[in-house]
């Protein structure tokens, strides 16, 4: 947080234009990151009704697959982006494949799918910290300049301005693939009605292997995007709370509303670090969820409440 | 379409764990268990009580999720922050008053409940994935308020308990705590069976299992399912209590979501909906967790390994499988 301008007890009026500028700013940044992560977690239960417990290790693991080939195989980031990406999307693809589709087909449900996720949360957690990699915090070179960008009060850096930009580039991307491809169709179709979809040819079990491929893509892509602005350690997987919140205060199941809560939250986040206390940051995603599930449970954007047929 | 639902294909409402020949099996354990438990406190060095007063904790913890997520199939993952306020609420209260420790264990459950109703009333209007994100929401909160309100807590810097006193007698050690952690287990048991097997118990499933069909055959189900919530926080507050009475020492970094997580993991890999499965989950997973609390990367492998496994193979857990069969005899015989 930048902001200990002043002492928070004596504001003057343009004390507070600044820190509104300034929170609103930093929090679009860090928001299309959330935003990004929400995607992938609305993805993936609109398609297989699996809320995914091990999207922030899923993230996580992308910034440790980055890290390794970058310090410890001493590759050059033109290898070790794309390769990233391609590591964790098959990772996924695997763990739908291997693990989710035999739960899903053992009759397992609900419970069985969250403590499935649970349990790759846990094994890919664990597998980082047996590296021992993860025993310090670190953080991957960046590529861009951390020069500042003064954007009207506010002061980003060039980072900044460069995770936002690929974040709104790889939304508009998603846009894209969910509206105009046969496979993005297709994977709605799915999310509406998997029976329906299955009848007219779509293979659900290639499908949701895409799905979990995809959001592994989007994980490491917002790894890479934010590693070089903050330090790692296997618990920056906690991030996942705030990206679960966004896709709650969206609503669960709605892909804009994913990006509309993940910059909610971001820029909530920053103001009440600015605002109340940097203390106080860690608990507003949760009072984001709460106040949202009990005010307005179907979120900004999930449409309609949904009601269990029997 | 979008349903959460907990195990669907569960035995039927009426058909619980009766069979004779698990109730027999049932006797056994139970007086295995009483015996093992006995010669216990003779045999055995401060640290192996110390570990067995914990999976005591841990069996009652247990008990209570069994309590809403397998009698009452709601999915709620804010069980640490109950036995948390049960823990701070019976440590307070015995730094205070020094009363009878089962003084303090009782208003630790008793607010437990009280808190759980309340969010049980805001979070049931909800159902699947919506409460255990709700839950799960407030469990986190909870323990942001556990390491912040310093007044009470120690913050992060934890917090020393005053021992807890049974007239006079002050409870120093694992040993002098041993025999109450052992009988506040039973009763909690007693009562968990007891609840299972009264009307009450099968109102609940029935809940489970349908709550429209519940609600027409007369079963107020937006009430069963708070009132279970209730109970199933406070036997998390007097979880809480009990592991007041052997610890001098509490920090909220224990009472996160990993915890919630450790006990789920017990009360689904046992069975879900199964007592035995609870008690028997809750032995292992304790077990595995203390012993494998130094290396914690490896103990993470195989909890993940062990979670993923038991979902793929296994995905009814320990116990199910025999209700399973029990259940399809009595109906052959049925038919027959």
């Amino acid at each position: 947080m930048r902001g200990t301008l002043t002492s928070r007890n004596n504001m003057s009026l343009s004390d507070i234009w600044l820190f509104l500028q300034q929170g609103v700013l930093s929090g679009l940044v860090t928001g299309s990151v959330y935003a990004l992560l929400a995607i992938a977690i609305v993805a993936v239960f609109k398609t297989t009704d699996v809320p995914n417990f091990a999207q922030g290790e899923m993230f996580m693991i992308g910034g440790y697959v980055a890290l390794m080939l970058l310090l410890v195989a001493g590759l050059s980031y033109v290898v070790v982006i794309p390769l990233t990406l391609v590591v964790v999307a098959a990772g996924a693809a695997l763990f739908q494949r291997v693990v989710m589709e035999r739960v899903t087909g053992s009759k397992g449900v609900g419970v069985q799918l969250v403590i499935a996720t649970l349990g790759l949360a846990y094994g890919l957690k664990g597998l980082v910290r047996q590296t021992g990699l993860g025993d310090t915090p670190r953080s991957l070179p960046s590529l861009v300049s951390s020069d500042a960008v003064l954007i009207g009060d506010a002061a980003l850096t060039r980072l900044d301005v460069v995770i936002f930009v690929v974040a709104v580039v790889v939304m508009v991307l998603l846009y894209l693939m969910f509206n105009k491809t046969r496979i993005g169709k297709a994977m709605r179709a799915v999310g509406m009605n998997p029976r329906a979809a299955q009848i007219v040819g779509i293979r659900l079990s290639r499908i949701r292997m895409m799905v979990w491929a995809m959001s592994g893509l989007i994980s490491a892509l917002a790894a890479l995007l934010i590693t070089p602005k903050v330090l790692i350690t296997p618990d920056i997987a906690h991030i996942a709370i705030l990206a679960y919140a966004a896709a709650i205060v969206g609503g669960f199941t709605s892909l804009p509303g994913a990006v509309l809560g993940g910059l909610i939250i971001g820029i909530l986040e920053n103001l009440v670090g600015l605002f109340i206390s940097t203390n106080a940051i860690v608990v507003a995603p949760f009072l984001a969820i709460l106040v949202t599930l009990v005010a307005r449970p179907q979120g900004l954007l999930g449409g309609k409440p949904q009601v269990k047929k029997v | 379409m979008k349903s959460m639902s907990l195990d669907r294909s569960a035995p039927a409402v009426a058909a619980g764990e009766n069979s004779t020949q698990s109730m027999s099996l049932d006797r056994w354990a139970l007086a295995a268990a009483a015996a093992i438990l006995l010669v216990l406190p003779f045999t055995v060095t401060g640290y192996v009580l110390y570990v067995v007063n914990l999976l005591m904790v841990f069996v009652v913890l247990a008990l209570g999720m069994h309590v809403v997520i397998g009698e009452a199939g709601q999915f709620a993952l804010s069980h640490t922050a109950f036995y948390g306020i049960g823990i701070y609420t019976a440590g307070m209260i015995n730094a205070a008053w020094h009363p009878p420790f089962f003084v303090s264990i009782l208003a630790g459950g008793l607010l437990s409940a009280v808190l759980g109703y309340v969010i049980g009333f805001l979070a049931l209007r909800m159902r699947d994935i919506y409460l255990a994100l709700a839950t799960f929401a407030f469990g986190e909160a909870m323990q942001w308020v556990f390491l912040n309100w310093e007044g009470v807590t120690g913050g992060s810097n934890g917090m020393r308990m005053q021992p807890a006193e049974l007239f006079g007698l002050k409870l120093t050690n694992d040993l002098q705590a041993y025999p109450f952690v052992v009988l506040l287990t039973a009763l909690m048991l007693w009562l968990t069976v007891a609840l299972s097997r009264s009307q009450y118990g099968s109102s609940l499933r029935a809940v489970r299992e349908s709550d429209v069909a519940a609600m027409a055959m007369g079963i107020n189900a937006r009430a069963m399912k708070q009132s279970a919530f209730a109970i199933s926080a406070a036997f998390a507050g007097i979880a809480g209590g009990m592991y007041t009475l052997f610890t001098s020492f509490i920090h909220p970094e224990s009472l996160g979501f990993q915890t919630t997580i450790l006990v789920l993991t017990m009360v689904v890999v046992g069975g879900i909906g199964s007592v035995r499965g609870a008690v028997a989950g809750a032995i292992a997973f304790g077990l595995i967790s203390e012993l494998l609390r130094q290396a914690l990367s490896i103990q993470e492998v195989i909890y993940g390994v062990i979670l993923m496994g038991f979902m793929m193979f296994m995905p009814k857990g320990l116990f199910a499988d025999r209700n399973k069969r029990a259940a399809r005899t009595t109906t052959a015989e049925a038919q027959r």
